[in-house]
């Protein structure tokens, strides 16, 4: 499934004191099943962005413009017959995973907070079973922890369970703010592979909004970067994490091994300029020092 | 002279079931030791539930100890008359900037300490200033803390546990939620409070490259510290410390891995600098 926006600009609170230009005139496509990273300073307009894709925010109100299409249609528009377009669907068909997912459990198990999405879908028992299996298991909870609470599991696991909460849906679009925050080395690894996963199996688009450049660089196929509302970069991360100046500038930074054969190369040795992983810096330096 | 000194510290939970009746018992730590001493920089490390943050929490006395002591400056963290010294002495950054401010205004919020403690109104004005001054966030001071940026805001909120002129800071994972340069900016004020102030520092991350920056660092297992020493000491174990759910900066696990084809170094390398400097003599 595709995402489209067209020269969308969002101001916050205008006419008041704390009106503030949060995207200013971003266009950009998604194409199916790509796996994206979105990365900007803290409020360079990513969560916005975000939740445009879905309208939980929407270009309307005054100081507001621009179109969002998924899969060619235009979600703030009216469908075919001339009604508003269906939002429940678009809100089934584009996930959103919030930052600290966790925080949103809420039922007394594991199976039930996963069944509350496709419940309120108006599925059948068998269904929802079905999907609530297929969810848990794609985070790779095991079945005899179903009847446990959510709170008992530890922080990793937790927010799998969100996030299989909003899997059971079945979105075409998973879009995921921050899915690694406060998670230690293994569990951040653990959660991304997962996430890799997900998209191997096919169909699905990924979204991954993080700090974290070391994942960003060794996930994702296409980077886009955000500064002051508007799209500065939009590229391969071999592309964008050459842009090291830049990047600083804009309060960003780029994987440790990228900033070490920057460096050598800066002391003459002959390195490739595009390394982003450790892999592809231990291959290099081996080479080197051979 | 050691400003925390802990011993055989154990914190037990107890797991409730629906009617109140304890139905397990679970310990967050288990018979820890800790000494730490004036000026130290101390990192913790440690998978999520290894017992870090309540390791933490008994520094400054949010938690006591169910079995074992722990001084902070000498006070005893069970002698409730002495709970208002060890907060002030040891003061504490969590991770969510947003839930650490409480005032409308930037100055305003780093008074909130001084003034609870009851310092005279002279001398909280100077307090507030020296703090922000050492956070670099004076220009802010009548500014609202709703419009900064979320390093911005962490700093703030050392500001405010600063103007309680504490001897000792505890920082529970202060850049999780930070982007690069929010985290920079963090660090780049902790040090300075360490090497500068004099100011002792415990801080517990899950950024590998910020435990380098410590002068010791303590990893936790399982509700146990089952590593302490210099970084180059802990990191050199990188098989290990990926075995308990963590891992080693990246330039370290650059030379491990060439390590082991054959390459020698002379030191663990841990930062890019030391990388740098390596290749050349290998070259």
């Amino acid at each position: 499934m595709s995402i489209k926006v067209d020269n969308l600009t969002y101001v916050y609170g205008i006419g008041t004191p704390f009106e503030k230009k949060a995207l200013e005139s971003v266009s950009l496509a998604i194409e199916s099943g790509q796996f994206v990273g979105l990365i900007g300073h803290t409020g360079s307009g990513k969560s916005t962005l975000i939740q445009h894709f879905n309208r939980l925010l929407k270009p309307t109100p005054a100081g507001t413009s621009g179109q969002v299409f998924v899969n060619g249609v235009d979600i703030n528009g009216v469908d075919a017959k001339g009604k508003p377009v269906n939002i429940k669907a678009i809100r089934q068909q584009v996930g959103l995973v919030f930052q600290y997912p966790e925080h949103q459990l809420f039922e007394m198990t594991i199976y039930k907070d996963v069944a509350f999405g496709p419940t309120n879908m108006g599925l059948t028992t068998d269904e929802i079973d079905e999907r609530v299996r297929g969810a848990l298991t794609k985070v790779g909870i095991d079945e005899a922890d179903y009847e446990k609470s959510p709170f008992e599991l530890s922080g990793g696991q937790k927010r799998r369970v969100a996030i299989a909460g909003v899997l059971a849906m079945q979105p075409d679009v998973l879009i995921l703010d921050e899915p690694t925050a406060g998670l230690d080395p293994q569990g951040s690894h653990d959660i991304l592979m997962e996430i890799q996963k997900i998209h191997d199996l096919g169909g699905i688009t990924i979204i991954l909004v993080s700090h974290n450049m070391e994942d960003i660089a060794s996930f994702v196929e296409r980077i886009i970067v955000m500064d002051q509302g508007a799209i500065r970069y939009d590229g391969t991360p071999k592309e964008v994490f050459r842009e090291v100046d830049a990047l600083e500038a804009m309060g960003l930074a780029v994987p440790q091994v990228s900033y070490l054969i920057k460096a050598l190369r800066e002391k003459g040795y002959d390195l490739p300029g595009d390394v982003t992983t450790v892999e592809e810096a231990y291959e290099a330096l081996r080479k080197l020092i051979r | 002279m050691a400003i925390i000194s802990g011993l055989n510290l154990t914190y037990e939970y107890k797991i409730h079931n629906e009617e109140g009746v304890v139905e397990s018992t679970h310990k967050a730590i288990k018979d820890v030791a800790l000494d730490v001493m004036k000026g130290e920089f101390i990192a913790i490390l440690g998978h999520n539930g290894s017992g870090k943050s309540t390791l933490a929490k008994h520094i400054n006395a949010l938690l006591k100890p169910t079995e074992g002591t722990i001084l902070i400056k000498g006070m005893d963290s069970k002698d409730d008359e002495h709970v208002w010294d060890i907060r002030q002495t040891a003061g504490m950054v969590f991770q969510n900037p947003d839930n650490q401010i409480i005032a409308t205004i930037v100055e305003e919020d780093v008074a909130f300490g001084p003034e609870n403690m009851g310092v005279e109104a002279s001398l909280i004005r100077e307090h507030v200033d020296k703090a922000l001054v050492a956070v670099e966030m004076t220009e802010y001071a009548r500014h609202s803390p709703n419009k900064l940026s979320g390093g911005q805001k962490q700093r703030i909120a050392i500001a405010g546990v600063l103007a309680m002129k504490p001897e000792c800071i505890i920082l529970d994972e202060p850049t999780a939620m930070l982007d690069p340069s929010g985290r920079n900016e963090v660090l780049k004020t902790v040090l300075e409070l360490n090497k500068e102030e004099g100011i002792t520092i415990i801080l517990i991350t899950h950024f590998m490259e910020e435990a380098v920056l410590a002068d010791r660092v303590l990893v936790m297992s399982e509700g146990e510290v089952v590593l302490g020493g210099t970084p180059k000491e802990v990191f050199s174990k990188v098989e290990y410390m990926k075995s308990i759910g963590l891992s080693v900066p990246q330039v370290t696990e650059v030379a491990s891995k060439l390590q082991k084809d054959g390459a020698t170094f002379n030191q663990t390398i841990l930062t890019i600098d030391e990388m740098v400097d390596a290749i050349c003599q290998l070259k």
